[in-house]
């Protein structure tokens, strides 16, 4: 009997607790103001992974600063790759991945309390622009010469001179690279020796100016990379040798399937759906970058953050139009994409939501040598659930208010107004004292309904 | 009063506080749906099984072992249908009276629950990075799993395991030329560690004797190392349960030791050898 009543006990406690938990759902409408794109963060790099099965197309985009003469680049790889293989990406693609999937500030107007029937006009905004990023290593000239290092093919690739290595020691490989002319950061032997003893090879890039200069082109385009290979993953231990601190990595990840997570990483999302002050549109950026690393500090600076997971065949507010499927396909999308291409942006109530079979994952890392060991290994999983970093604003009515309820309405906007400042200083750990101080508050209210108003007109 | 208590109860405990935890403190999204989908549908599955196959059996001590089951595909599996789920409560009950020998079922039923979700129905992960690699977390799990593993007396399987499979890891680190940290940051891994202290270690479904438990744990780190490192499946311990399950047979036949009963654990039961499902 005991046994009876502690088991059926144990059951119905477990169902209970696990009941009361809920999760957070809201609406995802409202309109969308502005966007922080993945430029406010510097010393960051993008790239646009598709993938599906073992089949992966990586383009890497390039915002190389310096002299494009000094530009190189040291890729290790899975498996040597062909010159077929490689290609000439478009930066559009990755300024448009990046405008559609970054977080994003709605606003709402509040109606006129004193109006029942009438609904304030909300205007849609203007959406900001935004400019791909890259991380690079740098490039001089010398001569070749063997020391176990084998150049298993050389190609040239428009304006790019492309060579696969592969590399007995890893001592031979950087003395080879130093020889020849790649500047490469102290140490690098130590994180290329792993894999070379993984048997991977090495994508090197540099630049041939006399191409470059044909192109009439003042940026450099991004390389594409098609493999297959059942490694999932991204080299970024690399990328730490020659970058002073914390580096960002701004990831979209394109897979029929659904959600993409880092597998020897947690994966959290950045927080949503939060309320904040109206003043927060004129520097949408800077918010953002505060609130990502705050909660970058919360998580001890060793998760990957989700800030985008959606079918990119519509979205909901959007920043900008879901990619078409000629943007899709040159984004490295290979596996064929039934998207509609003339989507129309949702706009408020009922509607028609296409669907696709291609799913993006914005995967933002921050990342330094103490926290992250290990390169980034990703999974695919079949979550086709949506996600976005969406922060709200909401706008007072800003009339006159001649009713009784005026009152009620004027005390509910200064409590929000004083909720939305506590929210802002714990998502940006910003001054709460500040913060109140650049809170506009509803004083425009005026009673007018106790009769004893004058009544004419100059009043 | 305490040390009468069933080691199942711990371990419900255990596993529904890190289930709490997990929503809590590490970001989960379950949905209540899919999780109560798990704890119903494995209790149900329990009691029809148990009546077809045990009839002369009281159910209701079985319904323990369910709940286990249940809070182990609650933490691990992931769905977004609670029809997933129920498949994988389904399997896993099912797999404990069909899959027998000599009385014995051989497979870990949360673990084949979840292995035949993921692969059978393209609807279901596992998310392996889902703990962190945080120190907090790697001892509350030691902690609750020596509590545990003390009381069963199964703390030898995780510690071979562990040992084993930090050893092989270490190899391979030492091999590659991998800085140290590259190894603390596999090993602190709290899915690896909870895998360890409580799937790994289910005395009904696992080798009976000591001996024959030590090389069972090192096969199994075996094969989670080569799966993971050769042929980069994320979640590899999974498959290396599953894969090498059916091992326990053979290894059970090498060493004979008396089947694991939980009735046997308790005071003043003593005497009773019937095994519960």
């Amino acid at each position: 009997m005991k046994i009876l009543i502690r088991t059926l006990t144990s059951l119905f406690l477990a169902v209970v607790l696990l009941l009361t938990f809920a999760v957070p759902a809201w609406a995802f409408c409202g309109f969308y103001v502005g966007g922080a794109d993945a430029k406010i963060f510097n010393e960051s790099s993008q790239v646009i992974i598709a993938h599906q099965d073992d089949k992966t197309i990586l383009t890497m985009a390039n915002d190389f600063q310096g002299a494009v003469k000094d530009f190189a680049l040291v890729v290790p790889v899975p498996v040597a790759i062909k010159r077929e293989q490689v290609n000439i990406g478009d930066k559009e693609v990755i300024k448009k991945l990046d405008a559609f999937s970054q977080p994003r500030l709605v606003e709402y107007t509040d109606e006129n309390p004193c109006e029942t029937k009438e609904s304030a006009v909300i205007q849609r905004r203007d959406q900001l622009s935004d400019v791909a990023g890259s991380r690079n290593t740098t490039a001089q000239r010398a001569a070749p010469r063997d020391l176990g290092v084998t150049i298993e093919d050389s190609f040239n690739v428009k304006e790019y001179e492309i060579l696969i290595l592969s590399a007995k020691e890893s001592d031979g490989l950087e003395t080879w690279l130093r020889v020849n002319g790649y500047q490469i950061p102290k140490g690098a032997s130590e994180v290329l020796d792993p894999y070379i003893r993984q048997k991977m090879k090495f994508f090197v890039a540099k630049i041939n100016l006399k191409e470059f200069k044909s192109t009439g082109l003042d940026a450099l385009r991004p390389l594409q990379i098609a493999y297959q290979s059942p490694k999932f993953m991204l080299p970024i231990r690399l990328g730490m040798l020659n970058a002073k601190g914390e580096q960002d990595l701004v990831a979209y990840i394109l897979s029929p399937k659904g959600q993409v997570e880092v597998a020897n990483y947690r994966t959290v999302k950045v927080p949503t759906g939060n309320e904040i002050p109206e003043f927060v549109k004129e520097d949408f950026g800077k918010f953002y970058k505060s609130t990502f690393q705050r909660s970058y500090e919360q998580e001890n600076k060793k998760v990957a953050f989700l800030e985008y997971a959606w079918d990119v065949s519509n979205c909901d507010p959007c920043s900008t139009t879901p990619p078409t499927s000629e943007e899709l396909r040159k984004a490295g999308v290979f596996w064929e994409n039934n998207s509609n291409d003339a989507i129309i942006v949702p706009r408020r109530g009922r509607r028609f939501v296409p669907s696709s079979n291609t799913f993006i994952t914005r995967l933002h890392v921050r990342y330094a040598r103490a926290q992250f060991a290990e390169d980034l290994v990703f999974q695919e999983t079949s979550n086709r659930d949506n996600f976005q970093g969406r922060y709200v604003m909401n706008h007072p009515y800003r009339g006159t208010l001649t009713c009784s309820a005026a009152q009620g309405y004027v005390k509910k906007v200064a409590d929000r107004q004083q909720q939305e400042a506590q929210n802002l200083a714990k998502l940006t750990g910003w001054n709460i004292a500040d913060i109140t101080k650049r809170i506009q508050p509803l004083t425009a209210f005026k009673p007018t309904s106790s009769g004893n108003e004058p009544f004419w007109p100059w009043k | 009063m305490i040390k009468s208590l069933d080691p199942r109860v711990y371990q419900i405990g255990f596993l529904g506080l890190f289930l709490l935890v997990g929503i809590g403190a590490r970001d989960w999204s379950l949905q209540p749906m899919v999780v109560a989908t798990a704890i119903i549908g494995c209790a149900v599955n329990q009691l029809i099984a148990k009546s077809i196959f045990q009839p002369k059996e009281n159910p209701l001590p079985s319904l323990q072992s369910s709940l286990i089951t249940s809070l182990g595909l609650a933490l691990l599996l992931r769905t977004n249908h609670p029809t997933t789920m129920l498949l994988a409560a389904t399997v896993a009950i099912w797999s404990k009276f069909l899959f027998r020998w000599d009385d014995k079922h051989f497979f870990n039923p949360a673990n084949i629950g979840i292995v035949a979700v993921v692969t059978l129905t393209g609807d279901a992960w596992v998310s392996p990075g889902q703990w962190g690699e945080d120190w907090l977390y790697f001892l509350m799990f030691l902690a609750a799993g020596s509590l545990v593993l003390k009381k069963v007396g199964r703390w030898d399987t995780s510690v071979a395991f562990l040992a084993s499979y930090a050893a092989m890891e270490a190899a391979r680190s030492i091999y590659l030329g991998w800085t140290w940290d590259v190894w603390a940051h596999k090993m602190m891994s709290g899915s690896l560690l909870m895998f360890a202290l409580f799937m790994v270690t289910d005395p009904r479904s696992i080798p009976n004797a000591r001996s024959a438990r030590l090389v069972w744990s090192v096969v199994i780190a075996g094969a989670t190392f080569i799966l993971r490192n050769y042929y980069y499946v994320p979640s590899a311990v999974f498959y290396a349960l599953f894969i090498m399950s059916p091992l326990t047979l053979i290894l059970d036949a090498i060493w004979s030791a008396p089947k694991f009963s939980w009735e046997k654990l308790r005071p003043f039961t003593f005497n009773k050898t019937k095994l519960e499902a």
